[in-house]
């Protein structure tokens, strides 16, 4: 029976893996994503899980031991945050170009230095070139939903890519909320069974993975991996769709929040998203034509869908919560780029916020909002980069 | 080698460089390596096979052959020039080139 729970981000996640029942887990655990791996050795210890867990002396270790397991032919979970992610970086690439559905859950986290361990989005966004699908999730409801969809578009014969499940580091792993969580025979019908393919474990086969490859076919090989990630919207749509019919919550590519008519748009990513639903209701009530449109798949990123939900915006802020040393924030490249290819543009422009976990109130977003007001009687945009709440002019 | 080694489209590879065929290492013609090239001596050799057993690229070919005696062994036949890559191991490992009296396996500079 599906129940209605108050439970944390980490447990949520830690509850979508019980359900999955992966067979391999192998992890090391980091802030804040710690909770995730320790509920889920809960489960392993009490039995309610088949997988077999390994505990492993540091996040490039765990990394390696996934891609391992992987090619073995096991459905391979993992779960990390920043310096952890960035740990097992060498090993991302890897398990891209090797086409391995591993599963990862990354609880966001800012990346060292100064050291932290609070929210931003440093990491993934470091991360979005390796190769990985990476979707995002506002609160925890999203993130289980998210995991639970992970395995069914990884492990799809079109895409065969890993996956990360990107959630917002104590904002969302460590609140309290009720969310719903659902039936464990429905979750695992969902989920499906583990076809492995090329496992090395099938010795009538035998396979050799991961070996050198140089100038007369790296690139052929990269243009491979270039269409799995091509294929994988459709795929996410599809699953999507198939997850809205199971359980009743729908997911897009992205969220449109009240962006039908709206002239001044917000694009976000993760829970800030929330405050600026909030600040949208409230700036709605008194007239203005305000919108959110909340990423949730950045890899792929769908372009062509973004501009077409963007065509009517007159002004588009562009909420970064990580920085791009020496250029603008990568998710503000991301929308100026999908942006450019309309013939009437609107302004867009880009602001920092949340670095190391640093707050921002729904006032901040009306005040954001009051600014792309302005730059829209104006027609046009002041500073195309700032950092908000930074002390100092 | 042949097609099997043509050069292959993106779509025609395997899902991530996967390699679903043992022993290929077999096709990769090593012998364009080679600066020098060992020669065998069948007249000298005593056929102890210490070149076949320190052969990296498992170059030296047996046949079957047998002792004065009578007894079956197997014995050194040729060089395989496809895969020696002249390292010169076997010349340095050989029994009758190291007593000095006669040389069973010669290293000579390739032909360009």
């Amino acid at each position: 029976m599906p129940i209605t729970k108050a439970i944390t981000g980490n447990g949520a996640l830690a509850e979508a893996m019980r359900q999955i029942n992966p067979d391999v887990v192998p992890a090391f655990p980091i802030t804040p994503s710690t909770q995730v791996i320790e509920e889920f050795a809960q489960f392993v210890a009490n039995g309610e899980v088949d997988t077999e867990m390994i505990t492993v002396e540091s996040e490039h270790s765990a990394m390696s031991a996934c891609l391992g397991a992987s090619v073995a032919g096991g459905r391979v979970m993992t779960a990390t945050s920043s310096c952890g992610l960035a740990l097992m970086w060498e090993m991302l690439y890897v398990a891209a170009s090797m086409r391995q559905p591993i599963v990862l859950s990354l609880v966001n986290r800012a990346l060292t230095g100064p050291i932290n361990i609070h929210c931003d989005h440093g990491e993934s966004m470091g991360a979005r070139d390796a190769g990985w699908i990476q979707i995002y999730a506002e609160n925890n409801q999203e993130a289980y939903d998210n995991l639970i969809m992970a395995s069914s578009i990884a492990e799809h014969g079109d895409v065969r890519l890993p996956l990360m499940v990107c959630m917002d580091g104590f904002i969302i792993s460590h609140a309290v909320e009720t969310m719903q969580v659902e039936d464990d025979e429905q979750v695992r019908d969902f989920v499906g069974e583990h076809t492995p393919v090329h496992s090395l474990l099938d010795t009538d086969n035998p396979v050799s993975w991961g070996a050198l490859d140089l100038q007369n076919y790296y690139i052929e090989h990269k243009r491979g991996q270039m269409a799995a990630i091509e294929n994988a919207p459709a795929v996410i749509a599809d699953v999507s769709q198939r997850f809205g019919q199971a359980f009743g919550r729908s997911y897009e590519l992205f969220e449109s929040y009240r962006l039908e008519d709206a002239d001044r748009v917000i694009v976000a990513i993760n829970s800030i998203a929330g405050e600026i639903k909030e600040a949208v209701d409230t700036l709605r009530e008194q007239g203005e034509k305000v919108g959110l449109l909340k990423i949730r798949v950045f890899r792929p990123f769908p372009y062509e869908e973004i501009r077409d939900a963007l065509r009517n915006a007159r002004v588009v802020t562009v909420l970064d919560r990580s920085t791009s040393m020496g250029a603008y924030g990568p998710l503000f490249a991301e929308i100026r780029t999908a942006l450019y290819d309309l013939e009437e543009r609107p302004l867009v422009y880009d602001r920092v916020f949340g670095l190391g976990g640093r707050e921002l109130f729904p006032e901040d977003i009306v005040e954001i909002f009051a600014e792309s007001r302005r730059y829209l009687e104006e027609g046009k945009v002041e500073k195309v980069f700032d950092i908000l709440g930074v002390r100092g002019d | 080698m042949t097609d099997k080694y043509k050069l292959k489209t993106w779509q025609e590879l395997p899902l991530g460089g996967v390699i679903t065929e043992g022993g290929n290492a077999a096709d990769y013609e090593t012998g364009t390596w080679r600066t020098a090239r060992p020669v065998w001596c069948s007249e000298h050799c005593i056929h102890c096979l210490n070149c076949w057993v320190f052969c990296p690229e498992e170059a030296y070919k047996l046949s079957d052959g047998q002792t004065r005696s009578g007894k079956p062994r197997k014995e050194i036949c040729e060089i395989d020039y496809y895969h020696c890559k002249g390292c010169g191991l076997c010349v340095a490992e050989c029994p009758v080139n190291k007593k000095g009296d006669a040389v069973a396996i010669e290293f000579v500079h390739e032909e360009s």
